[in-house]
């Protein structure tokens, strides 16, 4: 069955009848927001259901787009949390990718900025590397960032993309290697975007993004996962009492290879190790259940069906 | 930055100098500084790297003096201040505390403060500089500058006074000729430091 992300909005009324459906489709509902009367809900659905989800949804004034980014999640990385970068450039890169569906971390350096000086530590690299994707979020001056993007990039193992003030072919000049995506004019600025060429350009950003995760897909779906990542998650839900006693507005955050459970590693790995998917198999058989570097949280990657030889 | 007479960015990349622009436009525009900046020259090289900033004030307001925000009435066992707006009340308070001492002064209410003193001579306190505006103003265009400026650079010279004020930063040693860049960036301006 093919699931793709998709985003439902409509009013509160009656939106439980379209989590039902969903989920009988086969579907995952991968995160609910509730705001006053209405009702975000990100998803993932069989591709041939949609319309039907759609037709139902009509009467009760809810429409369903398509949205990429949905069970992804994205460390957007910048230089520092000085008011130089903050809020703006970062957290408008970083709302604006979550309006489209994808869970964003925002990793701010300890020593990021400057040109020689820069550096990244052991802990954010790590860090950075448990997401799906990274987002550098760099400065105006092309001398600046050629000089400390090799040291910012070093250890780093997931697809990355680039933004920085210079135009997109400057920066893909000065890169070497190159890296997954680029996106060049948003660099370092400090008033809010909202002219309708600023939001193009953030437009940019998630295009960018979603054609590199496109990409690392289709790389996937030649060595699928043994479960998805969804699917695993249900799991949690159903077997796992404690889970809904956490307060983070994303308990389970689904990621395209596996998942961050935010619950301490110590008390509830062998926990998590021991659920059962289906039949015999159990969740330690087809992942890894490590800590993860952020906070007390468990990060569970789930191997690939050539590893494996365990389809679920 | 149509207020400002003279507005330069002056740096070898174009594209990182006019974002620059953009950034010293609203930095100073958000910390309500345009109006005090008659004149700046910004001069960026990310080679070096080097930051320097040079501007010219426009004249600012003088030092507040009792006098202009208060009535000073002198009898022969006290001194009684009627004050008109409260604004500088605390620093006010903290300068009479400091002469007379804190049992002199009494407050009967947020308007007035009466000074248990004989003989005290009405010029003399009326002519008290309880603020100077300057000061404030000066740090701030400061700090302005360091928001402007690239981050990382914390290796600062600064200046200010006498209607002209410069910055300079670099994340390594300042160069040793950085006064000589000052002044040529002042004269630039058409300025001399």
């Amino acid at each position: 069955m093919n699931l793709v992300p998709v985003t439902y909005k409509g009013g509160i009324y009656r939106h439980d009848e379209i989590m039902d459906l969903i989920e009988d489709l086969g579907g995952y509902v991968i995160q609910k927001h509730v705001l006053a009367q209405e009702v975000v809900l990100q998803a993932l659905v069989p591709k041939d259901d949609i319309p039907l989800i759609a037709s139902i949804a009509r009467p009760l004034t809810g429409e369903i787009v398509p949205s990429p980014l949905v069970g992804t999640e994205i460390a957007v990385v910048t230089m520092s949390l000085e008011i130089h970068h903050l809020p703006h450039a970062s957290c408008d890169v970083a709302e604006y990718i979550r309006r489209n569906g994808a869970k964003t971390n925002m990793v701010g350096l300890s020593r990021g900025f400057g040109k020689r000086i820069a550096q990244l530590n052991d802990e954010e690299r790590d860090v950075i590397n448990e997401h799906d994707l990274v987002i550098f979020l760099l400065g105006d001056f092309q001398t600046c960032i050629q000089h400390k993007f090799p040291v910012l990039r070093r250890g780093i193992t997931i697809p990355i993309v680039i933004s920085g003030g210079p135009d997109k072919e400057t920066l893909q000049k000065i890169i070497d290697p190159p890296v997954d995506g680029y996106v060049g004019n948003v660099g370092r600025f400090m008033h809010r975007t909202k002219e309708s060429e600023e939001l193009e350009k953030l437009d940019e950003v998630v295009s960018e993004i979603t054609r590199v995760l496109e990409n690392k897909r289709e790389e996937m779906s030649k060595d699928p996962p043994s479960v998805s990542p969804a699917r695993l998650m249900d799991v949690i839900n159903e077997q796992v009492e404690e889970i809904h006693d956490v307060l983070s507005p994303t308990p389970v955050t689904v990621q395209m290879m596996g998942l961050r459970v935010k619950l301490p590693y110590d008390t509830f790995a062998p926990v998590l190790r021991k659920l059962t998917l289906e039949g015999e198999v159990k969740v330690g058989e087809v992942a890894d259940v490590v800590p993860s570097r952020m906070r007390d949280y468990i990060l569970i990657r789930i191997k690939p069906f050539s590893e494996t030889n365990i389809m679920v | 930055m149509d207020a400002v007479e003279y507005f330069e960015v002056e740096c070898p990349e174009k594209t990182g100098g006019d974002y620059y622009r953009r950034i010293a436009d609203v930095v100073l525009l958000d910390h309500n500084l345009i109006r005090v900046v008659r004149k700046l020259h910004i001069f960026i090289d990310p080679r070096i790297p080097l930051f320097v900033a040079t501007g010219v004030t426009r004249k600012l307001p003088g030092v507040v003096r009792i006098r202009d925000f208060a009535d000073v009435n002198v009898q022969e066992q006290k001194v009684t201040i009627s004050l008109g707006e409260e604004t500088y009340l605390a620093p006010l308070l903290k300068i009479l505390w400091g002469r007379y001492g804190k049992e002199k002064i009494e407050q009967p209410d947020r308007f007035t403060i009466v000074i248990r003193s004989e003989g005290a001579e009405l010029k003399e306190i009326e002519d008290i500089p309880v603020y100077d505006p300057t000061e404030s103003l000066y740090k701030d265009l400061i700090y302005a500058m360091q928001v402007i400026q690239p981050e990382g650079f914390k290796v600062r010279r600064q200046y200010y006074g006498k209607e002209k004020f410069y910055l300079v930063a670099s994340e390594n040693t300042l160069p040793e000729n950085v006064e000589e860049i000052v002044r040529e960036k002042f004269a630039l301006m058409g300025e001399t430091l």
